[in-house]
């Protein structure tokens, strides 16, 4: 199995690496370095060179596992498709090509921007990889649901569907426009139910309408919050300079998102039928 | 091999493929014939396990998936990699490494005629030298079980009689082969079953010599009208029909000519003529598919 999965990954990387989207991605790298890391401006602070990189990192894994996964749903490689004892394989290949083409630019990037960069001790170098990482990984497996390489049927728009609704939650305070919105049909239900002499169900609307006027955002927006705690532990552990016990945590918590939506991607890729392009 | 049970594949409102039961047993080249659309790819699909039936199942006979070789209709190939490249990374997917998977690169350029386009860029070759490359690659590893959709497609005649030794030489290596094509008489050459789809159901599925047989048939034509004589010869086989002074013998009765030109000889009547009727392929194909 690991033969198969190197030697597709090796082609995937090969493949990318000679072609002018290949090229395109290292341009973008070095644009990316002049632009945030310019060597004639003054040293950037540590926690600055570790998000900044990391932003370009989530960006470029991103359309990298895009274009890869793009390439890998051609009718070109359909008998090597059929060759693997298991499709996952394949699914595997794209990823891991993936993530790794896009560390590599960023460790690249990373290296350059060192050059009149911050002065980091190694201990503090050797905890940012894997952060780094984490994102990552996590994007790639994101990006990969996003395509039609992996998607089937309405799987994109659930779980993106999801995703923006926790986005959007999170934001939600006693005076946002959706809270007042919601409200406004809490209340318009509970009175149609009271007109209609349904007392049992109109009571606890009547309830949750109150409930949404005072406490009810506040904890529906700690709920909706609470998924992307790693991703601000991160940030405000960068920031500190330091992660705590719970926020050395995070990395991990992404890893575990990043596993769950690999076990539902290989899912939804091993059963579906393969539309692949010409 | 295979067993494929009460299978249906639908595509929104299109059935392509509707409860098909079949069998593919190993070491048979099944001949897979039809008109347009009328399943075949789809099948070949299932079978590569690139589409999901919708209902029924395909599994192998005996628990464990064979390594399948498959050669699409339109078979693409990656064409900024050279042949060499290409057949070598088949041959890393088949688990072959090193000088194995240089040897087996060789070996199948050599079978398909193809060694002096192995540095070609796969853009640079001709429509032939794609069909012997989408055949060279199937051999690679050495897979039990290959699927040919039109193999000879797009080839010359010498390119199509080629293409079909390889099949045959594939056979007598022990493969099991399901191929389709429209070229009844190569199917006639080398597949030794027969399956015809039409409208995404079997309409007919047989071994290739008893498709023959059953629909051959020999006619005897006797001096006079058999009259009573008739009664006795009827009375032998099911598959014997006397009408006036025609005898025709079907099926296995066909086997019992000599027997029935002795009992006229022996009755006083003289043989006019004995005429063996071979159906073709095209007629059996053309009575499944109407």
């Amino acid at each position: 199995m690991t033969q198969r999965i190197v030697a597709l990954s090796g082609y995937f990387s090969r493949t990318l690496l000679r072609s002018l989207t290949g090229l395109i991605y290292i341009l973008l790298s070095l644009a990316y370095w002049r632009v945030m890391f310019s060597p004639d401006q003054r040293t950037p602070d540590a926690s600055y060179y570790i998000l900044v990189l990391a932003a370009f990192g989530v960006g470029l894994t991103f359309l990298i596992t895009l274009t890869i996964a793009s390439r890998a749903n051609q009718a070109a490689h359909v008998a090597w498709i059929v060759r693997l004892p298991s499709r996952v394989e394949y699914l595997t290949a794209v990823l891991l090509t993936s993530v790794l083409f896009a560390t590599a630019l960023q460790l690249l990037l990373a290296a350059l921007a060192l050059f009149r960069g911050p002065e980091l001790p190694l201990t503090q170098i050797m905890l940012i990889p894997p952060i780094w990482l984490a994102l990552n990984a996590l994007t790639a497996v994101l990006a990969l649901h996003a395509t039609d390489f992996v998607a089937s049927g309405w799987s994109r728009i659930i779980l993106f569907g999801l995703i923006a609704i926790f986005l959007v939650g999170q934001s939600l305070n006693a005076k946002s426009g959706l809270t007042t919105w919601l409200i406004l049909r809490v209340n318009d239900l509970s009175r149609s139910m009271m007109g209609s002499g349904w007392m049992i169900i109109a009571s606890p609307l009547n309830s949750f309408s109150g409930w949404l006027q005072q406490d009810g955002p506040a904890a529906l927006s700690n709920l909706f919050s609470l998924p992307f705690w790693p991703f601000h532990a991160i940030a405000d552990a960068v920031v500190a300079g330091s992660f705590n016990t719970s926020q050395a945590l995070a990395p991990a918590v992404l890893l575990l998102y990043a596993t769950l939506l690999i076990m539902l991607a290989a899912d939804i890729f091993a059963n579906k039928d393969m539309d692949l392009t010409e | 091999m295979i067993e494929i049970s009460n299978v249906t594949k639908k595509y929104l409102n299109l059935t392509a493929l509707d409860h098909v039961t079949l069998r593919i047993p190993t070491g048979e080249v099944i001949g897979l014939l039809g008109p347009n659309g009328a399943g075949k790819t789809t099948l070949f699909k299932l079978i590569a396990g690139i589409s999901s039936p919708s209902g029924g199942k395909i599994k192998p006979a005996n628990g464990v998936w064979p390594q399948i070789g498959y050669k699409p209709e339109r078979l693409l190939f990656p064409n900024h990699l050279r042949v060499h490249e290409y057949l070598a990374q088949v041959a890393k997917l088949s688990n072959l490494s090193g000088s194995q998977a240089r040897h087996a690169v060789d070996a199948s350029l050599a079978k398909v005629n193809l060694q002096s386009a192995a540095n070609k860029r796969i853009k640079e070759c001709s429509k032939g030298m794609r069909q012997r490359l989408g055949l060279a690659q199937i051999l690679i590893g050495d897979p039990p079980l290959l699927l040919l959709d039109e193999p000879s497609n797009g080839l010359d005649p010498s390119g199509q009689s080629e293409i079909y030794e390889v099949i045959h030489s594939l056979h007598e290596a022990g493969k099991t082969i399901v191929m389709s094509t429209h070229h009844l008489p190569e199917v006639t050459q080398v597949c030794t079953h027969l399956v015809i789809l039409n409208r995404g159901q079997v309409h007919y599925e047989n071994s290739m010599a008893q498709a023959m047989a059953a629909q051959s048939h020999i006619r005897i034509r006797a001096h006079k009208p058999l009259e009573e004589f008739g009664a006795s010869l009827l009375a032998l086989h099911d598959e014997i029909e006397v009408k006036d002074e025609l005898i025709v013998l079907k099926g296995e009765a066909m086997f019992m000519r000599r027997q029935v030109l002795v009992m006229l000889l022996e009755a006083g009547y003289d043989v006019v003529r004995v005429e063996h009727n071979r159906v073709s392929l095209s007629e059996i194909y053309a009575e499944a598919v109407q």
